[in-house]
C-alpha cells in the first residue's frame, strides 16, 4: 500500500466513523421525539375538561333549610333533589327513562358542584343561578373528539339520544371547555373526569422530602468521612465496594426490605409517605454517597495542604476548605438522587402505595399516592379519560424531572471552581 | 555564627516498606537560608516536611528518630501539629492559593490561630503580610479578587504571604520556584534575602545557582542519606565528597 493510498483509508475510515455517531445520535434523537409526541398527543388533552353550562334553581321547598342558614346546616342539607329537579329540565326528555340517559351525562360530582356553589353565594335561595357543571367522563371524550361517534350503538358508550342532547347542547353554545382544576387539585376518583393528581403530588412531596431529610445528611457526613477521615485500610475498601454495589440494587429490593422490616416489623403506617420516604432514602443514600465522594476527591490535595501547613486542623481543613468547594458537586448528585427517587414506582408498590387513596393526605403519615404510582394506576384503568390522565401525569412527572436536573446543572456550572 | 534552631538526630522516614531518609543528621541555623539538593526522589522534600509533620497526611508514613525545634521533640506523638504548623509555616512547589480572595487567603491563617481578634487588626496584618512578600503594591486595590485570578508568580508570593501571616519562626519552601518563570523567580529570590533576616527559611531546590545565590549553607542528599552539608560557598567550591563535586558540576542528577 502506497502512503497515498494509507492516508486515503485513515480519511475514510475518520468519516464512517463521524456518520455512525451522527446517525445514533439522530436514532436517539428519534426516539424522543416519538415518546414526547406521544405523550403529549394523549395527555395534553386532560388539561381541560369540558362543563355543560346549567341554570340552577335553588327550591327552598327542596332543600328544607331557611334563609341566612349556617355553614353548618347548608353541609348538611341535601342538594340531590335540587339537582335532580334542575338537571332533567337541561333537555326536554319525554319519560322515566330518558331521563335517567340525561341525568348520565353529567359527572358524578354535580351534587357537590351545586352545593359548592350555593356555599359561595348563599343569599341565592329561591334564585337561579348559571352554573358550570362537569361534563361525565364518555361526554367529556366525546367532546374532545377521542371518541368516535359513527359505530353502531351497541359498541358506543354513549346511547342515541344522548348524542341528540350532547348534539343539542352544542347547538346552543351550552358546551364548553374549561381549565380542567380538578386535575391538580382532586384526590383520585373512580370517575375519570373528576379524578386529579393532587394526592399523589402531596404524597409524592412529602416522600421526597422525608427521603432528602433522612438521606443528604447521611450521605453527605458517610462521604466526608471516608472520603477524609476514614483510614485506609481493607475495611474501608470493603465498605466502599458495597456502597458501590448497593447503587446498583434493584430498586424493588429495597421495597422488599422496607415490607418486612418497615411494616412487618417496625408496624409503622403502610402506604404512606413515611414509609415510602424511608424506602427511597435506603435506596437513594448510596447514589448520593458516590457523587459526594467523587466531587471532594475533585478537590485537589493542594488546598488541603495549604490548609494544613497554615495550621489549620484536620476537620478545618476539611470544613473550612474541602467541603465549601466540593458542595455544588453534592447539591448537583443529591437532586440527581431525588429525581431518581422521584420516579421510582416498584418499591412504592410494594410497601402498599398502590393502594386507591381518594383523600389528600395531610401528613406524611397518612395513606397516599405518588406521581409514578398513580402513572401506573390509571395505565390500568380502560376508560378514555384515564389514558389521558396517565400521559398528563407523566407530562408533570417528566418536568419536574427536567426542573430538577436543570437546578443540577445550574448548579455544577454556576458555582464550581474550576483548577487548571 | 547563628544559633541552631532546628536539629535533626538519626531521622528515619519509611513509606510503608521503603526507607525514604537514612540517619539524617542535620542541624539548621536560626535566621539564615538553608538549601538542600540532590537528585529527584533523594529525600529533601521529605526531610523538610518532617519538620512541619505534614508526612502525617500519609497514612503509610513512618517517622523515626529525633528532630528537635528549640530543643522541643517534634517528633513527639504528643505534639500538637497545629501550633506547631502555626511556628513553622510551608510554601509548595505549585503555587496553591486558595479559591477565595486575597484577602480571605492571608486572613485564614490569623483567623483559626485567634490571632487578629477585630476588622482592623486583621486589616493590619493581611497589608504587613503582603508587604513582607513584596505583594502589597500590586494587590493592594483589590484584596477582594480571587486569588486564583493572580498571576503564577504572584501566586507564589500570596502562598508566602499566607505562611508569613501566623507569624512563624521557619518557613519551609519546597521547590518554590519550579513553576515560575525567571523574572517570577528573581523576584522570590530577592523576597527570601529579606526575609531570612527574621526567619529561619529552608529551600528545596533543583537550582544549583538558586541555591548559591539564595542559602548561607546547603545540604546534599543522595538516595536518602544526606551525603554532604557545610557553608554553601564550600560546598560549591570545593566540597568534601566526591559525590557531592559531581553532582554540582553535573556529572550524575
Amino acid at each position: 500500500m502506497t502512503k497515498e493510498e494509507r492516508l486515503k483509508k485513515r480519511h475514510r475510515a475518520e468519516k464512517r466513523f463521524r456518520f455512525y455517531g451522527l446517525a445514533s445520535i439522530l436514532v436517539a434523537l428519534l426516539f424522543v421525539v416519538i415518546l414526547v409526541q406521544n405523550i403529549f398527543s394523549k395527555g395534553s388533552s386532560a388539561f381541560k375538561k369540558t362543563v355543560i353550562t346549567t341554570e340552577i334553581f335553588f327550591d327552598q321547598d327542596l332543600l328544607e333549610i331557611q334563609n341566612g342558614a349556617s355553614q353548618e346546616e347548608i353541609m348538611e342539607a341535601d342538594f340531590y333533589d335540587v339537582m335532580i329537579e334542575n338537571l332533567i329540565k337541561a333537555y326536554p326528555a319525554k319519560d322515566r327513562a330518558e331521563e335517567d340517559e340525561l341525568l348520565k351525562l353529567f359527572s358524578g360530582d354535580a351534587e357537590i358542584e351545586i352545593k359548592k356553589a350555593f356555599l359561595k353565594d348563599n343569599n341565592s335561595l329561591g334564585k337561579t343561578i348559571t352554573l358550570d357543571l362537569t361534563a361525565s367522563d364518555d361526554i367529556d371524550q366525546l367532546h374532545k373528539g377521542n371518541y368516535p361517534r359513527d359505530l353502531p350503538e351497541e359498541r358506543r358508550r354513549i346511547s342515541d339520544f344522548q348524542l341528540v342532547i350532547y348534539d343539542y347542547f352544542v347547538e346552543n353554545k351550552k358546551i364548553s371547555k374549561n381549565f380542567n382544576n380538578y386535575f391538580f387539585k382532586n384526590g383520585d376518583s373512580r370517575d375519570p373526569e373528576i379524578a386529579g393528581i393532587g394526592g399523589a403530588l402531596v404524597g409524592s412531596f412529602y416522600s421526597i422530602l422525608i427521603c432528602l431529610l433522612l438521606a443528604f445528611p447521611v450521605a453527605v457526613l458517610a462521604s466526608i468521612y471516608l472520603e477524609e477521615f476514614a483510614p485506609k485500610n481493607k475495611i474501608t475498601d470493603f465498605i466502599e465496594i458495597n456502597i458501590n454495589n448497593l447503587a446498583a440494587v434493584p430498586s424493588i429490593v429495597y421495597g422488599l426490605l422496607a415490607l418486612q422490616i418497615l411494616l412487618a416489623t417496625i408496624q409503622l403506617p403502610r402506604s404512606t409517605p413515611l414509609v415510602a420516604g424511608i424506602t427511597l432514602a435506603l435506596m437513594t443514600l448510596p447514589r448520593i454517597i458516590i457523587p459526594c465522594r467523587a466531587s471532594l476527591k475533585a478537590v485537589p490535595p493542594s488546598i488541603r495542604e495549604g490548609a494544613l501547613a497554615v495550621g489549620a486542623s484536620k476537620f478545618q481543613s476539611v470544613f473550612h476548605h474541602v467541603v465549601p468547594l466540593a458542595l455544588p458537586g453534592t447539591l448537583s448528585g443529591t437532586i440527581i438522587g431525588l429525581a431518581q427517587a422521584l420516579g421510582e414506582t416498584a418499591p412504592l408498590i410494594l410497601i402498599g402505595m398502590v393502594a386507591f387513596v381518594v383523600d389528600i393526605p395531610s401528613s406524611p403519615v397518612d395513606p397516599s399516592s405518588s406521581l409514578p404510582v398513580q402513572v401506573y394506576l390509571w395505565s390500568e384503568s380502560a376508560e378514555r379519560g384515564f389514558v389521558e390522565k396517565t400521559s398528563a401525569t407523566i407530562m408533570m412527572l417528566l418536568s419536574f424531572l427536567i426542573v430538577m436536573n436543570f437546578i443540577a446543572v445550574y448548579l455544577r456550572q454556576k458555582f464550581e471552581k474550576r483548577w487548571n | 555564627m547563628n544559633n541552631i534552631k532546628i536539629k535533626s538526630k538519626n531521622l528515619n522516614v519509611y513509606y510503608g516498606d521503603k526507607q525514604a531518609l537514612f540517619d539524617v543528621n542535620l542541624d539548621l541555623n536560626e535566621k539564615e537560608v538553608t538549601a538542600l539538593i540532590g537528585p529527584s526522589g533523594c529525600g529533601k522534600s521529605t526531610f523538610i516536611r518532617c519538620i512541619n509533620r505534614m508526612n502525617d497526611v500519609i497514612d503509610i508514613c513512618k517517622v523515626t528518630g529525633n528532630i528537635e525545634m528549640d530543643g522541643m521533640n517534634i517528633n513527639d506523638k504528643d505534639l500538637d501539629v497545629v501550633s506547631l504548623r502555626e511556628r513553622v509555616g510551608m510554601v509548595f512547589q505549585k503555587p496553591n492559593p486558595f479559591p477565595k480572595s486575597i484577602y480571605d487567603n492571608i486572613s485564614y491563617g490569623p483567623k483559626i490561630h485567634g490571632k487578629g481578634e477585630t476588622k482592623s487588626e486583621l486589616d493590619q496584618i493581611v497589608e504587613n503580610s503582603l508587604k513582607k512578600s513584596a505583594l502589597w503594591e500590586e494587590v493592594k486595590d483589590r484584596l477582594d479578587e480571587p486569588g486564583t485570578s493572580l498571576s503564577g508568580g504572584q501566586q507564589q508570593r500570596l502562598c508566602i504571604a499566607r505562611a508569613i501571616s501566623v507569624n512563624p519562626e521557619v518557613i519551609l519552601m519546597d521547590e518554590p520556584c519550579s513553576a515560575l518563570d525567571p523574572i517570577a523567580t528573581a523576584k522570590i529570590e530577592e523576597l527570601i534575602d529579606e526575609l531570612k533576616k527574621t526567619y529561619t527559611i529552608v529551600i528545596v531546590t533543583h537550582s544549583m545557582a538558586q541555591a548559591v545565590r539564595v542559602s548561607q549553607k546547603t545540604g546534599f542528599f543522595h538516595l536518602g542519606k544526606l551525603i554532604e552539608v557545610g557553608n554553601t560557598e564550600k560546598i560549591f567550591k570545593n566540597p568534601d565528597n566526591k559525590m557531592t563535586q559531581d553532582y554540582i558540576t553535573g556529572r550524575f542528577g
